[in-house]
This record gives C-alpha cells, sequence and structure tokens, in this order.
C-alpha cells in the first residue's frame, strides 16, 4: 500500500508542473514585431529630423533586446544571477568602447 | 548524481538543468556570450566610426534596400521564436516536436544565410566590394561575422538533431539542445542592432 503509494505519487510529480504554453512567447514575438515596424516605419516614413529618429530608433533596439533576453533567453527566470553580470560586463564593455570610438571620430 | 536519481525514460522537469554538468555548461556558455558581446562590440564601434568615409564608393542610403533587410529580420525574428518553441517542447519531453521546430528553425536559417548572399552579391555588383572603403570593409566586416554566426549556428543545430536522433532526449542531450537555443536567441539579438545600427541608421544619414 505504502509502496503503492509512494509509486503513484512519483508519477504525478512531473504533472503538477504547469505545462509551459507558447503564450507567453507569442506575447514576447509580437512585441518585437511592433517594435521592429516601428523602427521600419520611422526611418521610411523620412519626415521626422535625424537626430529624433535616431533616438527612436535606438531605444526600440534596446526595449526589444531587453524582451527577447528576458522572455526568450530566460533571463527573467530564477538562477540566472551569473549570467546577468556575464552579459552586462560584456555590455559594459561594449558601450565604452563605442562611446571611446565615436569621441574619437566626431570631436 | 542526481542524473542517476531518475527512472530509466523519465525526465526532470527541467532536463537541461538537471545535472551540476549541465548547469555549468549553461553558466560557461553565458560567460562566452559576454565575451561574443565585446567581440561584436568593437566590430560595431569601428562601423560606427567609419560609416561615413565612402570614398568612391557608393553611400548606405544609396545601397541599402529597406524591403529586403525587412524580410531578412522577419525572418530571423521568426527562427528565433520557434527555437524557443523547442525549447518549450523540450520542457515539455516532447521530443518530435522539439525536433521538428529546431528543423523549421534551420531551414529559416539557411534562407536568412541565402538573402544575405543574394545582398553581398548585388551590392558587389553595384561597387560596393570589401576594399572599396573604410564604411564598405567595415559594413563587410561586422555583417559578414554576424553572417558567419547564423551559419555555425545551422551547423551546430544540424549536429544536436543528429545527436537527439541517435541518443534520445536525455539529462545528456538536453542542455546542448537549450545551449544552442540560447546561442540562436543572441544571433538574433545581434541582427536587432545591426539592422537599426547599419541599415536603418544608414537610410538615415543619407
Amino acid at each position: 500500500m505504502s509502496s503503492n503509494q509512494n509509486h503513484t505519487a512519483s508519477e504525478e510529480a512531473p504533472k503538477r508542473h504547469k505545462v509551459e504554453g507558447p503564450q507567453k512567447h507569442i506575447v514576447g514575438f509580437v512585441m518585437s514585431l511592433a517594435l521592429t515596424i516601428i523602427a521600419f516605419a520611422a526611418v521610411s516614413a523620412g519626415e521626422i529630423n535625424a537626430t529624433f529618429t535616431y533616438i527612436i530608433l535606438v531605444s526600440m533596439a534596446v526595449i526589444q533586446v531587453i524582451i527577447q533576453m528576458a522572455f526568450w533567453m530566460h533571463m527573467k527566470d530564477r538562477g540566472h544571477l551569473f549570467p546577468i553580470v556575464g552579459i552586462f560586463a560584456g555590455v559594459f564593455v561594449v558601450i565604452t568602447m563605442v562611446v571611446m570610438a565615436l569621441y574619437w571620430v566626431w570631436w | 548524481m542526481s542524473a542517476h536519481d531518475h527512472v530509466e525514460g523519465q525526465l526532470p522537469h527541467e532536463p537541461e538543468k538537471a545535472t551540476l554538468e549541465a548547469r555549468n555548461k549553461i553558466l560557461g556558455f553565458w560567460l562566452f556570450l559576454g565575451a561574443e558581446t565585446v567581440l561584436f562590440g568593437t566590430l560595431f564601434s569601428a562601423f560606427l566610426a567609419l560609416r561615413h568615409n565612402i570614398g568612391d564608393g557608393p553611400s548606405a542610403n544609396e545601397l541599402f534596400q529597406l524591403p529586403l533587410v525587412f524580410a531578412a529580420t522577419m525572418i530571423l525574428l521568426t527562427s528565433s521564436l520557434t527555437s524557443v518553441f523547442a525549447v518549450q517542447a523540450l520542457h515539455n519531453h516532447n521530443k518530435k516536436s522539439m525536433l521538428g521546430w529546431l528543423i523549421v528553425t534551420i531551414v529559416l536559417g539557411l534562407a536568412f544565410i541565402g538573402l544575405e548572399i543574394y545582398e553581398f552579391l548585388h551590392y558587389i555588383h553595384e561597387g560596393h566590394k570589401f576594399t572599396t572603403s573604410a564604411f564598405s570593409s567595415s559594413f563587410y566586416t561586422l555583417v559578414g561575422f554576424h553572417g558567419a554566426h547564423v551559419a555555425f549556428g545551422i551547423v551546430w543545430i544540424a549536429l544536436v538533431i543528429g545527436q537527439v536522433l541517435k541518443k534520445g532526449l536525455t539529462v545528456v542531450t538536453a542542455p546542448k539542445v537549450y545551449i544552442s537555443a540560447i546561442y540562436w536567441h543572441f544571433i538574433d539579438v545581434v541582427w536587432v542592432f545591426i539592422f537599426t545600427v547599419v541599415y536603418l541608421m544608414g537610410k538615415v544619414a543619407g
């Protein structure tokens, strides 16, 4: 009886995890799609001044990357502190390099 | 080892994180992606610094066609979605569906590569060769490096599919599927910055 109960419990264990649905991934996809279309539309329209267009483009890209990393690369899941530290160490170096390169060329 | 705690043929809920080795692989892979970020960052900073030095060659505005770039973007974005579906199927222990989504991802990756080759050949025809100007060199280095990453990802995922077919979905093969999917998302994330910085900003600069 007792072993039978254990057997039943271990069989049912996986079912207690909620089955992962595609909804949140589709939400991420639709958001990415919308941000991409806004960026392309801002350039295709061509009516807006260049500086403002640059701001729109960079914001759309940054938001889209954050959404994709959170939803699709599972960074919002628990246990992702070190991946976040790793990636942001990289991002810190990149920002430094890009700012430096632009400073050399433009000023 | 926790790998042997599980009954034969019964996978834990998140098979890609079931063993310490698998968790270490995932962490190590994230640190590798941090280094990849720096690699692409150097190429981006070089491109940003040199993009107006077109010499005698065509300018970004004359060269780039947004419909083609938009198509490539849609293909890669969709392939990122299909690879996350593969990971979801992995979590639900559905091997057949997982393999199906991985194959769709590969097909979309091949379509992207095909489009990029067509694009580069078109540019060369327009007189935008690798050595034409500082702009063309930094363009081909940055976008070509990304294309090479896509090509590498296609080969990698194909090998992972082969291994899953041979060995089945286990706590050893599951982390490989997961990591290759993370890599594929990273490629898409880099492309977001490429279409923004290279193509869209190139069109704005005129």
